[in-house]
């Protein structure tokens, strides 16, 4: 049960971190409009916090990761580490005001239902290690 | 959301083609720079990948990622974007299976199609 919890907590943490990162990207980014491909552009994006936000959800997800693949099960590792899709859909509704096109639902359901396909298969294919794994 | 413009369009296509692409350049780089037999252990393999290319071409690659993800996403929505951006996991399996040989078993092929379409559902219907 206990490493249930370790599982739950990591994937969360994960998640989290993919989150912070996502949002700080789109923060920084639209601080720092236009595009150009120039030194004025890199300027605005270096020139403000958010963009260090995106390098702290980086380096945090990188290093949860090296921990979970370690000690969870490479399926669901995979489908946690892709699934901040979700969360980060919903906050831009709350912190972006974007809105929840039909679009957007329907494909983010296909997504995550390939998401899912492509961690059992993972799951499947590396059944020795998950076994051995120790917690 | 008003219409955007068609150069802004052809600029978000551009970039997230282009953020493909290097993605699974680096991607690949770092799997022929961790998969390589000759490393050795430990510190010994660090130094080992540290005196040749591939490590420092996925950390270039990664690092221009960086800035064009950026790019990216000032242009069009962040759910639209985080969305899009699925199509990483497809390219990647996909440059594996020709570059690495790597197996498509069903649930994998099945994973890659419903991907795909969930992709091409948001970027032509927004």
């Amino acid at each position: 049960m206990r490493r249930g919890y370790f599982y739950l907590f990591g994937f969360l943490l994960l998640m989290g971190f993919d989150t912070l990162a996502q949002v700080s990207f789109k923060y920084a980014g639209t601080q720092a409009l236009p595009v150009s491909a120039s030194l004025a552009w890199l300027l605005r994006v270096f020139g403000q916090p958010w963009v260090y936000g995106a390098v702290i959800g980086y380096i945090g997800a990188f290093f949860t990761w090296m921990t979970l693949l370690k000690h969870a099960p490479i399926g669901p590792a995979f489908a946690a580490s892709h699934l901040e899709v979700v969360s980060v859909m919903l906050l831009s509704v709350w912190l972006f005001d974007e809105h929840l096109t039909t679009p957007r639902v329907l494909g983010a359901i296909a997504i995550i239902a390939g998401i899912v396909c492509l961690g059992l298969a993972e799951s499947r294919e590396h059944v020795p290690e998950t076994d051995s794994a120790p917690a | 959301m008003p219409a955007p413009t068609t150069a802004i369009t052809h600029l978000v296509a551009g970039l997230w083609l282009f953020n493909v692409l290097i993605d699974t350049g680096g991607q690949l780089a770092f799997k022929a720079a961790a998969g390589d037999p000759d490393a050795g252990d430990g510190l010994a393999r660090w130094k080992h990948m540290a005196s040749r290319p591939w490590l420092w071409l996925g950390v270039g690659c990664y690092a221009i990622e960086f800035l064009v993800w950026i790019a990216f996403l000032s242009l069009i929505p962040l759910s639209e974007g985080v969305l899009l951006g699925s199509i990483n996991i497809v390219a990647i399996m996909v440059a594996g299976r020709f570059l690495f040989g790597e197996k498509l078993t069903r649930l994998r092929v099945a994973g890659i199609v419903l991907v795909t379409l969930g992709v091409a559902i948001v970027g032509l219907g927004g």
